[in-house]
């Protein structure tokens, strides 16, 4: 059998496996498993447990836990709170405001940790029932939640890119700087798309009444504080960090702690917070961890066959297709993969094989890196099978139904896919900012 | 089994603060490194138990329980499998390292067979808790809950 017939039989038999709904992990591994012994008989035996050794040295892996963690504490201790109270208060008196204001929330939230989970649990605990109850139409404000919640993987610190950048081996500190202008760009685009449609609309989402538009500067300026924390928490970690005072585990740590901190003071660090935030922290990185792990002995047997230049032939000398074809067909096969696979596993099962790819047709990796995560987000976000929808669906209240919830993104899709383009023709939106730092 | 899960963090959490605030050394990144692999290859066994595991939703979230478990009781052989080919390196390869004093090729030389040693146990407590959910799993075709 030739190699590339042993890869897609891999691969497809991996899919197979997929279907049934047996844990990720166990069917990556698993597949691996049977096909090293059969490739190598016994001496294929080691080759699962070599990928754990491997996956010791990864040491940027040690910031997983300490972004879960962060972003756990920032939803279960509710400090968000303030911070939405903050854009309620300011936003407030403008059609659309409070959507506005939402999407402002996310950014900030983003800023905090590196999954967009968090940032949805808070959106649709927190920001949903308020702006439900102020007449603000469920489609678009389902719609706007989802959308924030994205943003979280693209403003540093994202844990999607440090996956990627151990992938790609690529540096951190540039992926995440190249992450912040694309981010902000794309929240600008959602809140750009809110004003208007509410401009022209006003019934989507009204204003709010005089009796909030009473409340005294002195109490409007104190809320601003509120803004300030989440500020603090990312100075906190990403100043020493590009800086070079610390390495990116170090700066992981101290943002870890100052989340930890800030929430001890405010005095909402109660036991039982502590309990489900340490206790969801250690799930959410052993399913990681073991995905990570698995992936890694399947990209092994991958790299063994030589089955990434197999596919590159493929692509480029058998079918003679053009660079900016094979790219776009990728981010294609992206969505399509979406629909039924976390990001993580899609990124662990599929980067290994893509990033060479991208490298040999001479595409710049970071910049890929920041193509691939909003590629990944607008999969997450897709019907039929988004990840997110579901999510949505068990956070929101029972008044909004998976219709609603599919037809909202629509319009928010489209625009994350003119971000998209606007990435993907202008490279320079995510490259200037790394180059910028990095060439002091 | 669950507030040693916690000491492992707090080891992980010190370790990485000490670094920040001591002098930097040799022994804190890879003492940090032991710390996480031991956390979640001990941690995986939970993990398991909890269900927190990510699973391919589209056909499996629609199916009935029983369906479910059918499914499971079969496709959890792989699992079984692989974690069972795991753990076979792993006793390989410590057996190895206790055999001629293996080091880590840095500059603080830890012995690598306690991290190992660890691996394997936590490897071994993820087969006995994989085997566990494919006895409950029958267990719930028989029509009984454990």
């Amino acid at each position: 059998m030739s190699y590339e017939m042993i890869a897609i039989m891999m691969f497809s038999s991996m899919m197979l496996m997929l279907m049934t709904g047996q844990r990720v992990f166990g069917v990556i591994g698993g597949v691996a498993a049977v096909a090293s012994l059969a490739l190598w008989g016994t001496g294929g035996s080691d080759l699962p447990f070599s990928a754990a050794m491997k996956l010791m040295k990864w040491y940027p892996l040690l910031t997983l836990p300490m972004f879960i963690f962060m972003g756990y504490v920032l939803s279960e201790s509710k400090l968000a709170d303030d911070l939405y109270r903050m854009f309620h208060v300011w936003m407030g008196p403008v059609n659309g405001g409070l959507a506005i204001g939402t999407i402002g929330l996310m950014v900030l939230i983003s800023a905090m940790n590196g999954l967009s989970v968090a940032g949805m649990a808070i959106g649709a605990t927190i920001a949903l029932p308020e702006l439900l109850r102020r007449n603000y139409d469920k489609r678009m404000i389902t719609g706007v939640i989802q959308a924030g919640s994205s943003l979280g993987i693209l403003v540093p610190p994202s844990v999607v890119l440090v996956l990627y950048a151990m992938i790609a081996r690529q540096p951190v500190g540039q992926l995440w700087l190249a992450g912040v202008i694309p981010g902000l760009m794309m929240a600008g685009l959602f809140i750009l798309y809110i004003y208007i449609r509410c401009k022209l609309q006003p019934q989507l989402g009204p204003a709010l009444g005089d009796e909030h538009r009473n409340i005294s500067m002195s109490e409007k300026l104190r809320l601003l504080n509120a803004g300030l924390l989440p500020l603090g928490i990312f100075a906190v970690m990403m100043v020493p960090f590009v800086n070079g005072w610390t390495s990116l585990v170090e700066s992981s740590a101290i943002g870890a702690l100052a989340a930890l901190l800030t929430a001890v003071f405010k005095g909402r660090m109660t036991k039982q917070v502590f309990e489900t935030t340490i206790r969801q922290t250690l799930a959410i990185t052993c399913m990681f961890m073991w995905i990570i792990l698995a992936a890694m002995g399947f990209g092994a047997i991958f790299d063994g066959l030589g089955a990434v230049r197999a596919i590159d032939d493929l692509f480029t000398e058998q079918l003679g297709l053009n660079p900016w074809v094979i790219l776009i067909l990728m981010q294609l096969s992206f969505l399509v993969m979406g629909t039924f696979l976390d990001d993580t596993a899609m990124l662990v099962i599929v980067a290994p094989l893509y990033v060479p790819l991208v490298r040999h047709l001479g595409f710049d990796l970071i910049w890929y890196g920041v193509l691939y995560t909003i590629t990944t987000q607008i999969a997450y976000m897709t019907p039929p099978f988004g990840y997110n929808l579901f999510l949505m669906r068990a956070m929101a209240p029972p008044e909004i139904g998976v219709r609603d919830i599919y037809v909202s993104i629509v319009p928010f899709v489209l625009v994350m896919i003119i971000a998209l383009a606007l990435i993907l023709f202008f490279p320079q939106i995510a490259l200037w900012l790394p180059n910028y730092i990095y060439q002091k | 089994m669950m507030y040693g899960l916690f000491v492992i963090f707090g080891v992980l959490l010190w370790s990485s603060i000490s670094k920040t605030f001591f002098l930097p050394s040799l022994w804190t990144l890879e003492i940090a490194q032991f710390a996480m692999v031991a956390y979640y290859i001990l941690g995986g066994p939970f993990s398991l138990q909890i269900g927190a595991n990510v699973r391919m939703d589209l056909f499996y979230g629609g199916w009935t329980d029983r369906k479910k478990a059918w499914f499971d009781a079969f496709s959890i052989l792989l699992l079984i499998f692989y974690l069972g080919v795991l753990l076979y390196g792993a006793i390989d390869s410590t057996t190895y390292s206790l055999q001629y004093n293996e080091r880590s090729p840095t500059a603080w030389r830890p012995l690598l067979w306690p991290i190992k040693i660890i691996m394997c146990v936590g490897i071994f407590l993820m087969l006995l808790q994989a085997i566990s959910e494919f006895f409950k799993d029958i267990a719930k075709l028989k029509g009984k809950e454990i």
